[in-house]
């Protein structure tokens, strides 16, 4: 029992000095996300499992702020009826892909939790329909997703000898990794990502000059 | 989370623009994107520094909360976790960890359900008293989540330890409110000002906890 205490800081130590490493690619994703807010854009959030927590957890951070002084914005979890999560989506897409699909609009944020070594359920298909809308699409996701991720110059890892105009779809315009492959340590990377993005965000809309030039890739 | 007026994560009211270190040359979006940045590498191994803080000033309580927790498992006890805001999803987590995570333990947070939380939150503090009121017995486990303020939280852990349930308590700056009376038996509070650092901390300690209650069990 000492030991597993002893080995569990130890084990944290990689993955959180990642973050770091991912530091100018949370900045973006937070700029991103303050032009969408400063243009009345909402946050919907999901994820499964575990993940559905988290996402609770990232609207309520947005929706009542913790600080006093920052403005309360419009976030909403997709978790959070049991009456839709229930039901069957319909054209067979999965709960979460058909509220997305319902209340996103295209000036929304779709922000999408994945972690390791599980299935995604229908957590890529949801993002998917969000950037459909024209939704701009967060993944806090892991190594293993950003690994498969076709590359930013267009490339497709898990593709590399595809015929040329196979257009390669990321999972999110903004993939966010926690570098473990333990679910739990994934977790409490994506924690800190999360108020990282809520901090940055305001702090990125009150300097609303900065949030109509787009951020370089 | 709830607002904690004058005691936020880690700024002073009115949130500071990122405007670029002087002199670093940068200037308009590009600076504030590397000002962001390094906020986000300073941010990042503050919280490093915590985790390892916070396992290491523990240890010796997390060993006999999860031989506590482990007993009760064994005696048929089951697990309702609770929270304010952000930490009432954090508190779904720990249910779910429980529950689906390893060998499956009875584990559930307290019913997050509207209709259920008006009913039964009609009296001021007493939402999460009067759910472990009906549904708590003897032998069960509650896990309570607060950052600062600790008022329905503490008296939750009242009526479960009245109950004769065993009670554990992971809490901010201030937590030690939430142990008054004797009525948490396994106290965590993190020392940091931050409420964002402090529940990252705790999602720490709940997961050690978890898998220190598997390792009890054998």
């Amino acid at each position: 029992m000492a030991t597993a205490l002893a080995t569990a800081a130890a084990r944290r130590a990689g993955p959180g000095l990642a973050v770091t490493a991912d530091a100018g690619r949370i900045a973006r994703a937070a700029h991103a996300m303050a032009a969408r807010f400063q243009r009345g854009g909402r946050l919907l959030t999901f994820g499964i499992g575990l993940a559905a927590a988290d996402a609770a957890h990232v609207a309520v951070e947005f929706a009542h702020p913790a600080m006093a002084g920052r403005r309360a914005l419009p976030a909403i979890p997709l978790a959070a009826d049991a009456c839709a999560l229930t039901a069957s989506g319909g054209n067979g897409s999965g709960p979460l892909t058909a509220q997305l699909r319902m209340l996103g609009r295209p000036h929304d944020i779709a922000l999408g939790i994945l972690g390791p070594g599980r299935p995604d359920g229908d957590v890529p298909a949801a993002l998917a329909a969000a950037r459909e809308i024209g939704m701009l699409t967060v993944a806090l996701a892991t190594g293993e997703h950003a690994d498969r991720d076709p590359r930013e110059d267009g490339t497709d890892p898990a593709r590399a000898s595809a015929s040329p105009g196979t257009a390669a779809t990321p999972l999110a315009a903004h993939l966010l990794a926690a570098r473990s492959g333990d679910p739990l340590i994934v977790r409490e990377i994506h924690l800190t990502i999360a108020h990282l993005l809520w901090e940055l965000v305001h702090a990125f809309m009150e300097q609303p000059d900065l949030l109509v030039v787009e951020a370089p890739r | 989370m709830t607002a904690h007026p004058g005691a936020g994560p880690d700024a002073p009211p009115g949130a500071p623009g990122l405007h670029p270190f002087p002199g670093s040359g940068e200037t308009g979006l590009d600076g504030a994107l590397a000002t962001a940045a390094r906020l986000v590498e300073e941010k990042a191994k503050e919280i490093m520094s915590l985790r390892e803080r916070v396992l290491e000033r523990f240890a010796d309580r997390l060993l006999p909360c999860a031989a506590a927790m482990a007993a009760a498992f064994r005696g048929g006890g089951r697990l309702f976790a609770f929270g304010t805001g952000g930490c009432g999803a954090d508190a779904q987590a720990v249910a779910h960890l429980f529950r689906s995570g390893g060998r499956g333990l009875p584990a559930l947070r307290l019913p997050t359900d509207v209709a259920y939380v008006t009913a039964l939150g009609g009296g001021a503090g007493r939402v999460f008293a009067r759910q472990i009121a009906a549904l708590g017995a003897p032998g069960d486990i509650a896990v309570a989540l607060a950052t600062c303020d600790t008022g329905d939280v503490g008296e939750g852990l009242a009526e479960a330890r009245h109950r004769g349930m065993v009670t554990v308590g992971i809490a901010g700056p201030g937590g030690e409110r939430m142990a008054e009376g004797g009525v948490v038996d396994h106290l965590f509070v993190v020392p940091s000002s931050s409420v964002h650092r402090v529940q990252e901390a705790q999602a720490t300690i709940c997961h050690v906890l978890w898998e220190l209650v598997h390792r009890a069990m054998g």
